[in-house]
């Protein structure tokens, strides 16, 4: 009994950190220690965990075999360590919040080059920059010059807004390249618009009232 | 030969009698008559009238779900590139994918948006989309085409946050959502759309 | 029994005008298989056509009450399912026309007469679908819906003229399919 107690307690806090329970079943059986491994390397760093087990359970649902789940989480593993060294050098310190290294992970998966990203974080000490990041990265994605799709975000934190209106701005200047506009003159007018760009229509209430959430997942 | 005898064309008209016309003139008048007959063949085993009255019955589209099927209506749109246009309104729609409507609906806590999810699959079984909301399980979120008109659909209530996923037609085929005008590499050769949810205003 | 004649498509749009729905059942019932044929010729596809119509017909709903001239329904409808299958061409690539009436399947019961007859639809269908849409659009109208000139330039808008020069381009074009594969 007592041996089987000293089990139970020892077990108890392994058992908390590891995500076998999670991955079994889910993605081939030979990879899941050397995942699990993988994030418990990535607990020992203070990174998030989140975005590992998630790629792993990806890798599984598209049936992708066990070494590449094993190597996509590498890569993920090695882009949370790049995200978190920019928030470093970029004077987040003594330690980034989990939350901001994912957000800086997305914007550099997302193409935003780092001295870039950088700038974005020096210009909103104060997390949590998601939205921001968000932004500068929907311009980028439209062949917007990086830099200058950085400036206007900036220049809208600058001007009070902030949170998801910052998603509005980068919008509005999409908006104004599908009315003919070049991207340089683009920018210039939403520039001159700040604070004051339209906001994101709200979803009606007919698709307030049909949504639902998500249900069990149909038997296999 | 370029041009054919012009009687035929003006027996086929009605305006001469084939009758009075040589052989080889009455067989090409025969020939176009029997291919007619061939098309005039009902098309059996199809008929619109169920799909038209309940759409009928439903009410007019609001403007979101017009735009939405602008959108899904094939625009030659490709994988990577997208016309100006059609960002704008995937930005709209992307966008009406995710807060609540006024403060006080009962069904959204604070931190909770909703995502519209739309794809065009007309020949489709069962449409799912699959990503990091649901931890990448097939089939806890099915779309639903009611009208058979080959558009798929889904509004889902999420947490607030970035998300990446993709559509899973028929149980099998994983696609990329061609409206979500956000993508990033998946690590597997393929890339993930993905969506923003933003969270519930008062 | 109910002796009395079936509505004229007049009294239907008036009723449906009048806030009775469901009498557009009637004007579907009525007009859905000669549309339907029509459209399967135009796309090439049992399923696209069902598309263009039932849309077509939702648009006629919407707009009945602009529909001026009830008493020629019919043009009025296939002047709609027209332009759906033109809409619906223009979406489709040129090199992407579905062929779905392919020739049936060998089963036990056919005889050799059907599967014959299924062969024969499928080359001229393929040959028709090898015509622009005009003619293709004018040829169907003219020689499988059996519209007049006079009803084909109400549906289509053009000029007569221009019909009769379509249809017969489309003659020409058909017949050396036909030759071709003989």
């Amino acid at each position: 009994m007592r041996l089987g107690l000293a089990v139970v307690l020892l077990a108890g806090p392994l058992a908390a950190q590891s995500v076998q329970g999670r991955l079994a079943g889910r993605i081939p059986s030979e990879a899941v220690p050397t995942v699990d491994s993988l994030v418990q390397v990535a607990r020992r760093e203070a990174l998030p965990t989140e975005p590992l087990v998630q790629k792993a359970l990806e890798g599984g649902a598209k049936q992708v075999p066990g070494p590449r789940i094993v190597a996509a989480v590498q890569v993920s593993l090695s882009q949370l360590r790049d995200a978190r060294d920019l928030l470093l050098r970029a004077g987040d310190r003594p330690r980034p919040q989990p939350g901001e290294v994912t957000t800086v992970a997305w914007a550099l998966r997302r193409g935003l080059p780092a001295p870039v990203v950088e700038r974005v974080v020096a210009a909103l000490p104060q997390p949590p920059r998601a939205a921001a990041m968000h932004a500068v990265a929907d311009l980028v994605a439209h062949r917007f010059d990086p830099d200058s799709a950085a400036d206007l975000i900036i220049a809208a934190v600058q001007d009070g807004l902030q949170g998801e209106r910052l998603l509005d701005v980068s919008t509005a200047a999409l908006h104004e390249v599908q009315r003919g506009h070049t991207r340089g003159d683009a920018i210039a007018i939403v520039r001159m618009q700040l604070p004051a760009v339209p906001v994101a229509p709200r979803p009606t209430r007919s698709a307030v009232a049909r949504a639902r959430r998500p249900g069990p997942p149909a038997p296999p | 030969m370029n041009t054919i005898d012009p009687r035929i064309h003006q027996a086929l008209d009605g305006e001469l009698s084939p009758d009075a016309l040589p052989p080889e003139l009455q067989r090409a008048i025969r020939q176009v008559a029997a291919a007619a007959d061939l098309l005039a063949a009902p098309v059996r085993g199809v008929s619109v009238e169920l799909r038209v009255m309940a759409e009928i019955h439903r009410p007019a589209p609001t403007w979101a779900r017009r735009v939405a099927r602008w959108i899904v209506t094939p625009h030659a749109l490709t994988f990577r590139f997208r016309p100006a246009w059609s960002l704008a309104f995937a930005a709209a729609v992307a966008v009406l994918t995710v807060f609540a409507a006024r403060g006080g609906e009962p069904q959204l806590a604070e931190h909770e948006g909703i995502a519209q999810f739309v794809g065009r699959f007309p020949d489709a079984r069962s449409v799912h989309v699959v990503g990091s909301f649901n931890d990448w399980r097939a089939g806890s979120i099915a779309l639903e085409d009611q009208d058979h008109d080959g558009v798929w659909r889904a509004t889902v209530v999420l947490p607030a946050g970035t998300y990446e996923y993709m559509f899973v037609v028929d149980g099998e085929r994983w696609v990329p959502d061609h409206l979500a005008d956000r993508l990033v590499a998946d690590e597997f050769g393929r890339e993930n759309s993905v969506v923003i949810v933003r969270p519930a205003r008062r | 029994m109910d002796v009395r004649a079936a509505p004229s498509d007049a009294e239907v749009v008036a009723r449906v005008l009048g806030g009775d729905a469901e009498a557009f059942g009637i004007l579907i019932r009525r007009y859905e298989a000669g549309l339907l044929r029509f459209a399967t010729r135009m796309l090439g596809s049992r399923d696209a056509a069902a598309d263009a119509v039932a849309e077509g017909f939702v648009r006629a709903y919407r707009h009945l009450a602009s529909c001026r001239e009830p008493q020629r329904l019919r043009t009025w409808l296939y002047r709609i399912v027209t332009n759906r299958c033109k809409s619906h061409l223009a979406r489709r690539s040129v090199a992407d026309v579905p062929l779905d009436e392919a020739p049936p399947v060998a089963d036990p019961s056919d005889t050799e007469a059907t599967l014959e007859r299924g062969e024969q639809l499928a080359l001229v269908q393929r040959a028709l679908t090898e015509l622009s849409a005009d003619k293709r659009e004018a040829f169907v109208l003219k020689h499988v819906e059996g519209l007049s000139y006079e009803e084909m330039a109400a549906v289509t808008g053009e000029r007569i003229p221009t019909l009769k020069m379509r249809v017969h381009r489309a003659r020409e074009a058909l017949l050396k399919a036909l030759e071709e594969d003989a």
